[in-house]
Formats: structure tokens, sequence, C-alpha cells
């Protein structure tokens, strides 16, 4: 090597490299984590497997959760991978996108800055070809759908989870499921709020048995042995009082000299609780002898209830949930009606909510209460069943970013076509437009272009197709003006559009730009220190 | 044709346990019918497979080789004590690799003449068993993919109870013909498909009127329960299963609710084991908790019975010891002065309060044990303690006095007499609906165990147990465990599905025949796939053969032909004589599973292929495996092994 480098002088233990090594290790950690996630990407990418420390297994093709699983170290991987988990967390989905885009923009820059084009002047074009297609490509690319449209709501789900599962069955199951969950809980001129669906996973049967709660569904059950399992029509009371005896802050004590004594202080203490009972006890008969019908009652309290208490309860017949979470109180109200109250002293018949049926169901040692709403209910609970851990953590991830796409959909109706046609139909966009770009900035915009074919070239991978001859073809399409993606199956030409094959924009927005501002940055890198080591390490 | 071979046995320690947990694993000589596994005392999260090994990244040249993080591939950019590996070579072939070990472990197990495993896990409890859920959790796998089959098997043993044998090794013959397919060189998501495909009609085949060998209509009956439940008892305890079987059917017939009367589940073959309103309704009615196991050590299994009502291995607190017509009060809390929550101070100035303030305290409780007493109670059963002078008073009112340490066993004991279970001793008087009924509560003396039993004769408590005596605890736990699955049996037959298939491996053996020709009819890749699902099936068969000393290839080729000529209930004859035999005929080795009554359930098989399959497929599915560096902390870096 030349020359010790400045930073050398000033901390001998830094680690540096400067100008085309930064460059080169910037472009190849890049270029790896392409290569890790590339088999991933589409309904036909397999899957991987990863094992935490504590020896959890986990099973995915989701790009996100691959990231935020894999404990990168690598500088520059890190950076990449921050990003794509920002648009995981924004859109829910296209993370693997944004990851195999950058790789493959930097390793198309390879070739120009070897031959000696500064990076500014790449960096230039790249940023004109991301404002010429957010700006003149996509808007005319899209359609803009009726939201209303249960149909293509369902197609954009599918599509989504597609990508995150293998079978068909079971993507079509679920795709029903957070299709309706989206919609119960989508006020119109709203944004969608997600936490109000619930995702609750179950170990037991198989995923086909998975299932929409209109309602709750809470992860324990009642506490008492004779308290009622199934209760039809029942009135829900929402509270956060707690039904056990409170210490005092105070700490006082007593003193007694006789049994007598004793025994009338632990009364004493039990009737505060009973005391408070009997209140719900009273608004429970005023409400069930009022309608005269066998209603039930179900308190569901965010406190504790002490062992007596639950006595009185279900002597009563009361269904009685203690514990609850916070979160949870928040969605009952919304699914059941009625108010949570604070307070048991001024009960009326107007804080109750109604659910229609309220019953436990027990898996081995754990219980899950079931509280199932009218169909008014605007909060739902997506119960996830399947034979064991991994495969309902994969459940978990793919629903979450069907929910996601789903919310997209519900907000915007705008679709752009699946397949690979979106990014190839890019490509020719971007062709076009390099003849009207003067100077060097033409090469980034061209190197750009080129990067967009790696989502249809992996696709075209992935499914055991000869990438180039894919490609070829379906440049060739795009040039006679038929905007025509790959079916991964068959390994044809399609129509994405025609066929469903739908994607959200604002994803494939997102990742363009996310794409391009992280490409730039890296491009721009001249340096890269590391200073000092981990005294650990040696 | 293939044929899975023995691995030795550091092939199977090495990869389905690090090698430096200090497991040892002695394979069972064909004279020795155990095979020892020892789960080392120690464990370590682990992540660790020892048997892959890792390629080693080049190094790149044109980097400064202090830059520890610049070299590319997934090498350099995770943290470092990571484990990687991609690819079919590396990973998948690798994972098939573990699972076949896995298979193989299991299989040795496999059927009525499957041998016993021996192990010890890391607590020193002994095992011995051929129960495959119970083996492969004792194991405590930790291979990643090896480790997602036996999350199958656990999901088959939690929601069908049986089967579990046959989910693993079907998977692992599964993957071992996948393994071929990809030497060949065929793409797993192919070979998925193929499978899939496969598996559909599979299911759908399964289900055709002419499958059908028998069902349980009337689930009173018992010899027709007994008969369908003696061949799943059959696979885990030979030679007992025509007593086990009457034992069960006894007690499960016993405590069916009137409910299932006259109702035998929906004619109409039920397709998939739907998630409607009525079997939900139907599982939510058969609790298997009502028949208990009771085990009682000396005797022998042919003095095994069955007590209606509950049964608790303990004496009575006092020296009341026998009962009739008992009135019992059940309490959670400890009988003795109220429990407080805020601490009290008793104020004493004299000796004279002292000796005051005890006895007003036992005054207290005398009067509180005496009006239980005037209710009519002579049996206290309670989940906590008797104080000392409770205990006393409890005496003198001539009342039994029975502990329960077990909250389960008390539920048992509230549902088995009717009682509710107060929380604690009060001075509010009881009322009749509260108090339990029971016909006899009495200690009795089985070998030199005590136990205490409350008999009850009427027909309205729905809870059995059955005492098994044996002679030693091993024996007992195992049969414990037969007789749970047994008894899961029973509820898919009364909930789910009466329907029954032939055993003995000629259900397999039919699906292997009729799914070789369905794959004829496929175009496409996917067909080797098919054909390799149709031989894999076979396995079960063969196992069963193997196991019980025949010459396989022989006795496989004339089932096979048996099948092919429309004989479709032939199966493997376990119990067949060679001596006896003087020339070799075609039926040699083979019986007719259904004249011989050896019959499964059409559920348990139809969800383990179910499973089989999906787990087989979910790991061709991987392409890549990664894992981090195991966590250390608990087991501190494994230096304890077994000396």
């Amino acid at each position: 090597m030349a020359a010790a480098p400045a930073v050398k002088f000033l901390n001998p233990n830094a680690e540096v490299s400067r100008r085309g090594l930064a460059l080169h290790a910037n472009i190849n950690a890049a270029g790896g984590l392409e290569d890790i996630l590339r088999s991933n990407l589409g309904p036909r990418g397999t899957m991987k497997l990863l094992v935490s420390g504590s020896g959890e297994l986990k099973l995915t093709k989701d790009g996100a959760v691959l990231l935020h699983n894999m404990e990168i170290i690598h500088p520059t991987a890190k950076i990449i991978a921050r990003a794509a988990t920002a648009q995981d967390d924004e859109c829910g989905d296209g993370t693997t996108s944004v990851v195999l885009l950058v790789g493959e923009v930097l390793r198309q820059a390879e070739r120009p800055l070897v031959d000696g084009t500064h990076p500014r002047h790449l960096v230039d074009g790249i940023e004109l070809a991301r404002t010429e297609l957010i700006r003149n490509f996509l808007p005319g690319v899209q359609t803009v759908v009726d939201r209303d449209d249960r149909e293509q709501l369902w197609r954009v789900v599918r599509c989504a989870l597609n990508t995150k599962l293998s079978d068909e069955l079971v993507i079509a199951h679920l795709t029903d499921l957070v299709s309706d969950a989206a919609l119960t809980v989508h006020r119109n001129g709203e944004p969608l709020d997600l936490f109000m669906v619930e995702i609750m996973a179950m170990e037991s049967r198989t995923v086909m048995h998975s299932s929409l709660v209109r309602g709750l569904v809470l992860d324990h059950g009642a506490r008492h042995p004779d308290m009622p399992k199934d209760l039809q029509n029942a009135y829900v009371l929402t509270c956060n009082v707690s039904l056990e005896y409170e210490k005092s802050e105070l700490g006082g004590g007593f003193f007694y000299s006789s049994a007598e004594q004793r025994e009338k202080l632990a009364l004493a203490e039990r009737d505060a609780v009973a005391h408070q009972v009997e209140k719900i006890l009273r608004l429970k008969r005023q409400v069930c002898d009022e309608s005269g019908s066998n209603a039930g009652f179900v308190v569901v309290n965010q406190k504790g209830i002490s062992p007596d208490a639950l006595d009185m309860l279900a002597r009563e017949g009361i269904m009685a949930l203690r514990r609850a979470k916070r979160r949870n109180m928040e969605r009952l109200v919304l699914a059941c009606g009625g108010t949570a109250v604070n307070s048991l002293d001024d009960l009326n018949p107007a804080v109750l909510g109604r659910a229609t049926r309220v019953f436990e169901e027990t898996l081995g040692e754990d219980k899950f209460t079931f509280v199932e709403a009218a169909s008014t209910a605007r909060s739902c609970t997506l119960v996830l069943r399947g034979p064991d851990k991994h495969t309902l953590q994969q459940l978990k991830d793919a629903v979450r970013d069907g929910l996601h796409t789903a919310k997209h959909f519900l907000e915007d109706a705008c679709l752009v076509p699946g397949a690979g046609a979106f990014e190839c139909a890019a490509y020719q966009h971007l062709q076009e437009y390099a003849k009207q770009v003067h100077g060097r900035a033409r090469l980034g915009v061209k190197v750009f272009a080129d990067a967009l074919l790696i989502i249809p070239k992996t696709l075209a991978e992935n499914s055991g197709l000869d990438a180039q001859e894919t490609i070829l073809q379906m440049i060739e399409a795009h040039e006679r003006g038929r905007m025509v993606g790959l079916d991964v199956h068959a390994g044809e030409l399609i129509e994405p559009m025609g066929q469903g094959i739908v994607d959200c924009c604002r994803p494939k927005r997102h990742a363009i730009s996310l794409a391009t501002t992280i490409t730039t940055q890296l491009l721009l890198v001249d340096e890269l220190l590391k200073a000092g080591r981990d005294t650990r390490t040696k | 044709m293939s044929r899975v071979t023995e691995p030795t046995p550091t092939q199977v320690r090495d990869t389905l346990m690090p090698a430096d947990q200090g497991r040892d694993v002695a394979r069972a000589s064909a004279a020795v019918d155990t095979a020892l596994i020892f789960a080392s005392a120690d464990r370590r999260p682990s992540g660790t497979v020892v048997s892959v090994e890792v390629t080693e990244v080049p190094q790149v040249t044109f980097f400064d080789p202090m830059f520890s993080f610049a070299r590319p591939g997934a090498s350099g950019l995770l943290k470092e004590g990571s484990q990687h590996y991609y690819g079919v070579q590396e990973a998948v072939l690798k994972n098939i690799e573990a699972c076949k070990l896995l298979a193989s472990i299991v299989r040795s197990s496999f059927g009525p003449n499957g041998n016993n495993k021996l192990i010890c896990n890391r607590l020193d409890k002994l095992f011995i068993t051929s129960d495959a859920a119970t083996i492969v959790r004792e194991l405590e796998v930790v291979h990643p993919a090896a480790r997602m089959a036996v999350a199958a098997s656990q999901a088959q043993e939690r929601d069908l109870g049986d089967g579990t044998g046959l989910v693993i090794v079907l998977a692992g013959e599964l993957l071992n013909q996948a393994g071929e397919l990809l030497h060949q060189g065929l793409h797993p998501s192919e070979i998925v498909k193929g499978f899939k495909r496969s598996c559909e009609e599979a299911l759908r085949i399964l289900q055709l009127p002419d499958m059908e060998v028998g069902r349980v209509r009337d689930l009173r009956d018992l010899t027709t329960v007994a008969d369908a439940l003696r061949t799943c008892l059959a696979s885990k305890h030979q030679g007992a299963e025509v007593l086990l079987a009457k034992l069960v059917a006894q007690a499960c017939i016993e405590v069916l609710p009137s409910y299932f009367d006259g109702s035998t589940v929906n004619d109409l073959p039920l397709v998939e084991y739907a998630d409607d309103e009525e079997t939900r309704d139907r599982l939510r009615r058969f609790n298997i908790d009502n028949v208990r196991v009771v085990k009682v050590l000396g005797g022998s299994l042919f003095e095994s019975t069955i007590v209606r009502g509950t049964v608790l291995v303990r004496d009575t607190e006092g020296t009341v010891k026998h009962i009739e017509k008992a009135k019992v009060a059940l309490f959670t809390n400890d009988i003795d002065m109220s429990p407080m929550e805020t601490k009290g101070t008793v104020l004493l100035h004299s000796g004279k309060e002292l000796e005051s303030y005890t006895k007003t305290e036992e005054h207290l409780l005398g009067e509180r044990i005496r009006k239980l007493a005037e209710t009519g109670v002579n049996v206290v059963v309670t989940g906590g303690k008797f104080g000392e002078v409770a205990l006393h008073y409890l005496e003198m009112n001539g009342i039994m006095a029975v502990r329960c340490p077990s909250k389960y066993d008390l539920r048992r004991v509230a549902r088995a007499t009717g009682a509710v279970a107060l929380s604690s001793l009060t001075d509010t008087p009881l009322t009749m609906d509260e108090l339990g009924i029971c016909d006899e509560v009495s200690v009795q003396e089985q070998g030199s165990t005590k136990m205490i039993v409350f008999r009850q004769d009427s027909d309205a408590t729905r809870i059995v147990t059955i005492l098994l005596r044996g002679a030693t605890q091993n024996l007992l736990d195992d049969i414990e465990r037969a007789i749970d699955d047994a008894v899961h049996a029973f509820k898919v037959l009364a909930c789910r599905d009466p329907r029954l298939v032939a055993g003995a491996g000629a259900t397999e053996t039919e699906l292997a025949s009729r799914l070789d020709d369905f794959a004829d009819h496929a175009s496409g890749l996917e067909q080797y796939a098919m054909k390799r699902f149709a031989e894999a099936l076979k396995i079960v068969p063969r196992t069963l053969a193997e196991n019980s000393g025949q010459n396989t290839t022989d006795v496989i080729t004339r089932l096979y032909a048996a099948h092919r000529q429309g004989n479709m209930y032939a199966g493997i004859d376990i119990e067949m004589d060679y001596a006896s035999q003087t020339e070799t005929s075609s039926l040699l080795g083979i019986l007719d599973a259904k004249a011989c009554g050896i019959s499964d359930l059409l559920a348990t098989k139809y969800c383990a292929i179910k499973q089989a399959v999906d787990v087989a497929c979910t790991i061709l599915m991987v392409d890549a495996l990664i894992m981090s560096k195991p966590a250390s902390g608990a087991g501190g870096g494994g230096g304890g092994g077994r000396p």
C-alpha cells in the first residue's frame, strides 16, 4: 500500500479504506446481501431457516424478517438492512425488492466507475431517473380503482400473501380472512388503524382452521371452575377496578387482643371487596331480570379479582376475566360497544356492551376466551392456527404484510401491474428518457434502468427459467407496447392486470425512492473508517 | 427400490445432537431389543450442527487483510460465530440427512413388534418406551430441520393422540426419496409440487368407501369399541392389548355423556376435519381427563381394575377411614383460622391474656366445625392444609379429613361428588347445593399403597379411574401413555370420525398401488416425485416386516403383488411363524387385515399423512440455514459433560 493514510497518525488502531477500496467494499457488501435475499423473491422463491441464539426456529421468505434476524455486522450491509426495514415499517412489503435494487444499482455502477466516471455524475443520473419515474412514469402506469370493490382488494391481498406463503389453499383462505378483517375495521374517509386487528396465534389443528372473529379473543379464561363457559347473547361489563383487597399506602398496623377481633378484621377485609362486587351483581340482576331472557353477563376487568369475589360472581352465573391487557380493553369497547368504567359507583345499563356469544376454548394448559360481537363491531381478531410455532410465526408475518397491503388499497386504491411488468415498463421508460438527458448523467440513468431489471430477472431465475431469454422476450413485448409480466408457474408471458396480479402503488414508489437514496449515499462514500478496535477481540 | 440403511451410532449422535454434549448412543444389536440413548445431564441451548462442515470462504486479495468486515458474501456480513449454509448441497441435503436419521431411530420402535428404547433424560429419569412421541420429546433434538419433524409429530400427538411414529417415519422416507431426486437434478419446487398432488390424491382415496373396513356405530357397545382400540394399544403394548382395550373401552363408555347416545357422528363421511360448530361442540363434550389412570406398583397387569369415581393416592389425615353415604364439603384453602391480607399483631399484656386469646381462637374454630357437622357433612376435603386444632375438632365430630394438594385432583373430586369448592371455612352455614354426595369414601390398600376411593354408584358422575397394577414404575408409565393414546383415539371416534381403515400396512400398500397408477397419468417433471411418493408409503409395511424379523424384500414384493391382484386388505403378518411353513407360498407372511380385525382410525391416518407431507415439503423448500451464535449462559459452555 501507499503511504499510510492520515487517520493512522491520529489513531494507529483505526481501520481505514479509501476511494476505490471503500467503494468496492460497499459494492461487495450490497452484492452479498442481494445474493442472500435473491432466492426469496416472488411466489416461487424458497425459504430460509433461521435459528436464533436460543435455538428458536424461524422459517421465512420475508426479506424484512430475515434482515431483522440475521445479526448483520458489516457497516454497509447494516445501512442497507436498516433502510429496507424502514420500507417494511412504512409499507409492510417490498423489502426484498429494495435490497435487490440497491445491490443491483451498485453492481451496475461498478463498470462506469472502473472506466473512470466520477461517482457524482452517476449519482446525478440516478436522481434524475428517480424523479422522472415518480413524476412522469408512475402516474401513467397506475390505475385508480374503486376502493369498495372487494374483488380488487381480494386480489391485491392474495398477491401479497402469495409471495410469503406457498400453499394455494392456505393463501386463498388467509386472503379471505385478511380482506374481511381490513373491511371490518375500515371506516370510509378515516385512515385504517391496523391495531384494531388483533392477531392471536394458537398451536392447534391446521392452518385451514384459522378464522376471523368479529370481536375479541383474550388469551386467558375465566378464573373460576364453576363459571359458565359458554354464554349466548351476553352483556359485557368492561372495567378497570380492583376487586381484591388493596393494602393501604400507609404502613399501618392493627392490634387486637381476642380472636373475635381478629376475625372481625378478616371479615371487614372481605366486606370491602364484597361491597364492590355487590354493585356488579345488582346491575346484573337489573339488566338480566329486566330482559327476562337468559342473557349472560361477562365481566372483563383490567385489574385483579380476589378468589372470594370470583366465588360471588360465579354463584350468580357471571363469567369474569381478570387482568386483561390494556389494549384489549380498548378493543373490547370498540367491538361490543358500551364504555369502560373506572369506578363501580354509578353503574347503569348504558355502560354495558353486548356480545352475541362468549365462550372459552381450552388448548392443553392454555385457555382462550372468544367474545363474538355483533356485525357492527369495529375491532376484530384473526385467530391463526397452525400445528407448530414456526408455522404460526410464518403466518403471523404474512398476515401482517397482507393487512398492510389491504390498508394501502383502502386508503389509496391505486394499483400497478405486478409480475415484473412494472419494472420492465419502467426500464423501457427510462431508456427513452435517457435520450433526452445530456452529459454524463445519462450514464446514471442507464445504470438505474438496467438495475430495475433485476426484479423480473430474479423472478425468472427462481422459477427455474432462463433469465436472459425471459428478460429479452419481456423487453421485446414491452417495446411493442404490451404491458406483460411473467407467469412464474408456466414460464410464459402474461398480462398481469388481466390475470389479477397487481401490487399497490405505494410500496413501489417507496422502494424506488428509498433505493435511490441509499445508493447515492453509498456511491458518494470515499473513505471507510472504523475507529479503534474492539479490545476484546485481540 | 430403495432401502433405508441403518446409520451408524456416531452418525445419529453427531447429526441430531452436538457431540460435545456428551451423549452416548448405543445401538442395540440383534440380540438386545433395547437401544440406549443417554441425554446428557447438562443442557446447553444450542443451534450447532456438528456433521455439517463449514465451507471456507476464500479471502479476497485486493483488500487489506486486516479488514475483518470487508469480505464479500454472507460470511463477512454476519456476526462472528454464526453459521450459514446455502443451496441444495449445503442446506437441503443436510437437512434431509438429519430427518432420515431421526426417522431411523423411531423406525425400529414402530408397530407392535417395534423395540423399546431406554432413554435416560437429563433429569436422570428413565423411560422405557416405544412411543414415538415420548422418544422424540426426550431426545431433545437440536438440528433445526429434525426439530421441524419433531414439531409435526407433536402437533399430531396433540390433536389425535396417536400416529406420531407414522408422521416421523413417513416424513423421513419422503425426504429420503426426495434426496435421490435432488441428486438426479430435480428442482425442490418440482418435488414439492409432485408430493402435494400425490398427497391430495392419497387423502381422497383414503376416504373412498371401499377403503373402509368398518365403523363404530354404537359407541356404547363394548366389543365394537374394544376391537377398534385394540390395534392402537397393540402398537404400544403387544400382548396385553386385549385386556387393555377392554379396560379402556369400559372406562370410556362409562364417562361418555348421554349426548352421544343414538347419534353416531354424521353418517356422511367428514371430508375435511372441519371446524364446524357441531364438531367443536362434540369435542367439548368429551373430556379425556374424565378417564384417570392411577398406577399402583405391584401385582400384575391382569389385576388392573376400574373404579367409578375418583381415586387419590394418599391416606386421610385423621383416623376416620371409611364412610358410606358421605356428604362432602370441599375447600380450596386451609382449614384453620381465617387468613388475612393485612399483617396484624396480637397485643397481649399478660399470660392470662395469651391463654384467653388462644382459647377464643380455638373455640371459634371448634364452633365452626361443629356447625359443619350439624349440616351432615362427614367428609372434608381441602386443597390446603389442616390446622392441628382443626383436625382435632374434625376427629371429635367423626369427620373424615382429606388433603388434596393438586388443584386438578380437587376439581375432579368436585366433579365426582358434585360439591362446590368453597374458598374457606366461614361462619356462613353451608347450603345443600354446596355439599357433594358420594356413595362411599374409603381408604383402601393395594400392595402397600394407600388410596382414598370416592366411589360413586349412580350414573350421574362421569368420572372413571383405571387402577393399573404392574411390576415396575417404567412399565406402568408406559402403559399409562398407551392408555392415554387409546382414550384419545376413542375421543376421535366419538367426536370426529367413526370410520376405520385396514391396519397392518394394508392401507399404505393399497394407497401406494393406486398412487403409482395415478402418477402414470401425470405429465411434467412432478411425475418422478409422485412415483417416489407411492414408493415412500411402502415404508410402513416394510418397517413392520423388518421389525418382526421377516425377509423384508420378499414379503414386500408378495404384499404388493397381492394388492395388485385386488386383495386390497392384505397386510403384514407380524406373528408369522416361519418354522411351521414348509414351502413358500405366494401369501407367506401376509394376512387379510380386515378378516383379522386389524384396523386403524381413519382420522389418525389422514392427519398423519398430511402432517408428514407438510413437514417434508417445508423442509424441501428451505434453501438456506442461518444460525446465530448460540447464546451462552445456561449450561455455561458445556464444560461439565459426562465424564
